[in-house]
């Protein structure tokens, strides 16, 4: 990737003259999930230093425990017990019914935490949060204790924005993480590797900067961290713990699990892993070149690894602002799911098979990542059934929700839903032409445009969409039907694809 | 349609080169072009179409209730469960000495008189969810009930079939008419598939649809990492499908009235795109509403009228176009119901249920065993044919694939087709 700016400027801020409301656009959509116009404006007015404390705030808002999450908490010592001491089908039906109550709960879980990312005050640190849950990769599929996967993204939430030793020495004890990268069975007599081969390779490191012996003996550091479901989570044995001497990247010592998360920080790979890994993740595929990710990170470790610092030096630097990253950026299902739901001013319905399916479909249902590496981003969003699937959405959320096709139990929850004040699962005519009604077609196409794609978009695409609108249509029933038509094939095209 | 949204699309090879050849030319488009076209174009090697045998799955959602759609009017314990719900021996279409179809299934009783219909009873697996999602979820992925997996049967299918398949072949291997993709279709590969609103009437908005995506997808491309391109490329593809599929189905003249209903019309446009000779394997369209926890009796009757219709119309069809030996159809719901039934004269989430599989080539008649309804009250049926089984066959045995290799183990087929 050839870059104009030269590395020395890349990280200085971005001058205040250059704040303007492209630059607004890009920030808020790649930290976050897209931008509205009365959002540009207020980061316009507000600053850009002020916008990033509000993006990435000191003390950021957590996402609140799911009750599902709670009782599974709550029942989960029970049916432990229950398969503990009973057999035959007694057992099986206990073993059957932890089981429905966990894929309910991580259900619910997934559709809480994307209720919370949809609120605007909320999405940057979210969004944030969910690139953290891509490096330190757990799974729902093997964790199956869905509380251990909530504390999982609790965890990355609340070290999140603090030093990164911290935050890793925290993931290592993430019960979650001890069941998925099988630390659990990793016995003093018999460590296992896993999670010492992915601290190296996928959290700290990257491939290439450490031995298979550095792993060996980093594993036996990690023995004795258990994840236990009658105690609430982490536990460590140290009957099992290997406390012997052990010799990593070049040292020893009596070391232990944390004492190996410090001396990986003091690798110099340390200081642009995560950079790099953050640059694929929010300005795209081609990786960025070492002369320009090795001042930031140098930067990084002069700051002790504190990631709040790293986050506001990077999306306040003149290098995010660069034309060669306007643009361009293939939206991940989530943020075009998300950013749909901001767009159209929609509440996220508590219904699985609204929300989650189409999550599924376009190839990133919550929880469920392919494997330790995570999602791979980019172009592997789209294919043929993927796309089809975006365009579906776009249609689902255009289209109102027959009541008659829906399962009892999905009635009884849209029901709880609307009586806490969330109704606007789905566009509905009143609510949509509100602001567009009273313009003239060719204000509408530029309207449509402006608000969900804002930027210098080619004027053959403007143009198509002005034409189609314009276009007889007899009583304000077609207007509304040829407004919504054009939105629908707006938000399907290419274009809103990207950001 | 506004003359100035003419579409430039070509949806067929040839009438891609005749367009080219009269002036429009090849580059006029191709940088936004279907890669497809371009790519056979320059090898102007057209793919073979062949003729294959066709699956289409039916999926009952919401759980259909199969204690009263295969009735064991014989069984006293039937109606100690179901004191309200329990339809009356005199009802039942018979299919043999214990056994009869729900009195609205008539159309299908016939097809089962043919020889055309046949019925896998106690259908189900080990460690039953009685959630929609997941237990539909473990019947479209094929999955143990413990088991989590990323693609479904027919995406494994797929995987498997079409490995090697020519890059050019564009035309979808599986296609749903239902509203969003089936997680049955998700492979560990990209393939083409093709999906369509069950619900009618909308032909119009589609078709404007398309025409304003071609429109907008044929503007210049902004700057980056040559993403947009990449975008419109596959949207084209996508686009020349849809505008094919479209055709085909506003052409078909059907051998027999169907019923007008959504579910019915989906089945009319399988055919459509089955007598077209699409290259397409796994058909799927679905019928909802089978979620029957209060007032079950009319409910179901009017669901069973519609896919009992429905499918017998389209098996009309078929024969008449001469395709039924081309195509198998089946039905799944992802659970049966309880067999007690509850206080609201409805059923609640339940197991195993019968499933039905339809076809000239089938071997018809009653399959598997039905289950003993010897139980408590609340008690669930103890399924006897896992769904797998029917999968394995329909692999095997009609659609020529390694069963093991899509459902990742042995299962015994049945012998069905």
């Amino acid at each position: 990737m050839q870059l104009a700016l030269p590395p020395a400027d890349a990280w200085q801020p971005l001058p205040a003259a250059e704040w303007n409301a492209d630059a607004a656009r890009h920030l808020l959509r790649r930290a976050g999930w897209t931008a509205q116009p009365a959002a540009v404006e207020r980061a316009l007015s507000e600053g850009l230093p002020a916008t990033l404390d509000r993006l990435f705030p000191r003390e950021p808002s957590l996402l609140p425990k799911p009750k599902m999450i709670e009782r599974a908490e709550q029942e989960a010592p029970i049916y432990a017990q229950k398969v503990r001491t009973l057999s035959g089908d007694e057992r099986r039906a206990a073993e059957r019914m932890a089981r429905e109550r966990s894929q309910m709960a991580v259900q619910d879980l997934a559709i809480k935490w994307l209720q919370f990312a949809a609120q605007p005050d909320t999405s940057g640190f979210a969004k944030w949060v969910l690139f953290l849950s891509d490096v330190y990769v757990v799974s729902a599929e093997k964790v199956r204790n869905m509380p251990f996967v909530y504390q999982h993204f609790d965890v990355l939430a609340r070290h999140g924005l603090g030093p990164a030793p911290e935050l890793t020495k925290a993931v290592s004890r993430s019960p979650a993480m001890v069941l998925y990268l099988d630390l659990n069975g990793s016995q003093r007599r018999a460590p296992n590797e896993n999670f010492a081969r992915e601290l190296f390779e996928l959290f700290v490191l990257g491939e290439g900067n450490y031995t298979e012996a550095d792993i060996k003996e980093a594993a036996r550091a990690f023995t004795g961290y258990r994840a236990q479901v009658l105690f609430g989570g982490f536990r460590y044995v140290p009957n099992q713990h290997d406390d012997g001497e052990k010799t990593i990247f070049d040292q020893t010592g009596k070391f232990t699990g944390d004492d190996v998360i410090d001396l990986a920080y003091r690798q110099n790979a340390a200081s642009t892993f995560l950079p790099r890994e953050m640059a694929k993740f929010y300005l795209g595929d081609s990786p960025l070149p070492a002369e320009y990710l090795d001042p930031l990170g140098a930067e990084w470790r002069k700051n002790n690894h504190d990631l709040r610092t790293l986050v506001h030096q990077f999306f306040g630097s003149r290098l995010f602002f660069a034309p060669e990253f306007r643009g361009g950026f293939i939206k991940s299902p989530v943020q075009f799911y998300l950013g749909l739901v901001q767009d159209l001013g929609l509440d996220i319905a508590p219904l699985p098979r609204f929300t989650l399916n189409p999550m599924r479909q376009m190839g990133q249902l919550l929880f469920h990542p392919p494997n330790v590496r995570g999602w791979l981003g980019g172009r592997s969003w789209i294919n043929s059934a993927t796309l089809a699937a975006r365009r579906q959405l776009v249609e689902t959320l255009f289209t109102a929700i027959e009541e008659k096709n829906l399962n009892a139990d999905e009635l009884i929850d849209l029901v709880a839903a609307r009586t806490n004040g969330s109704e606007n699962f789905t566009v509905t005519e009143q609510h949509f032409l509100s602001t567009l009604a009273q313009l003239a077609p060719a204000e509408q196409a530029e309207r449509l445009v402006r608000t969900f794609l804002g930027e210098s978009v080619a004027a053959e695409f403007t143009a198509s969409l002005r034409q189609f609108i314009a276009s007889p249509s007899p009583g304000p029933f077609q207007e509304f039907r040829r407004l919504k038509r054009a939105a629908v094939a707006l938000l399907q095209s290419p274009e809103y694809q990207l950001c | 349609m506004p003359s100035n949204h003419h579409s430039f699309l070509p949806s067929t090879r040839r009438e891609f080169l005749r367009t080219s050849g009269k002036g429009i030319g090849l580059l006029a488009f191709s940088q936004f072009a279907p890669s497809f076209l371009v790519q056979s174009t320059l090898a102007a090697s057209p793919a073979p179409e062949k003729d294959r045998t066709i699956l289409v799955l039916v999926q009952l959602a919401g759980g259909n209730d199969g204690l009263n759609t295969l009735i064991p009017f014989e069984d006293e314990n039937y109606y100690r469960l179901r004191p309200t719900l329990g339809l009356p021996k005199e009802q039942a279409l018979r299919m043999s000495d214990t056994l009869g179809l729900h009195p609205s299934c008539a159309a299908m009783h016939g097809l089962f008189n043919d020889g055309k219909l046949a019925v896998v009873q106690n259908v189900g697996y080990p460690n039953p969810n009685r959630s929609h999602f997941r237990s539909a979820e473990i019947w479209e992925t094929a999955s143990n009930s413990e088991e989590f997996l990323g693609t479904g049967w027919v995406g494994r299918f797929m995987d498997n079939a079409c490995a090697g398949a020519p890059a050019d072949s564009h035309d979808p291997i599986a296609v749903h008419i239902t509203n969003g993709l089936p997680q049955s279709f998700l492979g560990a590969e990209g393939h083409s598939t093709f999906g369509m609103q069950p619900t009618g009437g909308s032909r119009r908005e589609s078709e404007e649809n398309r025409k304003l995506l071609e429109a907008m997808a044929a503007a210049p491309a902004g700057a980056g990492p040559g993403n947009a391109s990449f975008l419109k490329h596959t949207l084209m593809d996508a686009l020349v499908t849809e505008k094919k599929v479209q055709r085909v189905l506003g052409d078909y003249r059907p051998g027999t009235p169907y019923p007008p209903n959504a579910f019915a019309n989906s089945l009319r446009n399988v055919a459509a795109l089955i007598a077209a000779g699409l290259p397409t394997r796994v058909y799927f369209v679905s019928l909802s509403g089978f979620d029957t926890h209060s007032n079950q009796l009319t409910q179901q009757a009017n669901l069973l009228t519609q896919l009992s219709e429905g499918l017998a119309a389209f098996q009309k069809d078929l024969a008449a176009h001469k395709l039924d030996d081309q195509v198998t159809t089946m039905t799944f719901s992802e659970f049966g119901r309880r067999p007690s039934e509850n206080e609201s004269r409805g059923t609640d989430h339940g197991t195993a249920a019968p499933l039905f599989i339809m076809g000239s080539k089938v071997k018809g008649g009653l399959h598997g065993t039905p289950p003993s309804l010897n139980l408590e009250r609340n008690q669930d049926i103890e399924f006897s044919t896992d769904f797998r089984q029917v999968y394995a066959t329909m692999l095997d045995s009609w659609l020529s694939c390694p069963s093991e290799t899509v459902l990742g183990g042995e299962f015994d087929p049945l012998p069905v087709v």
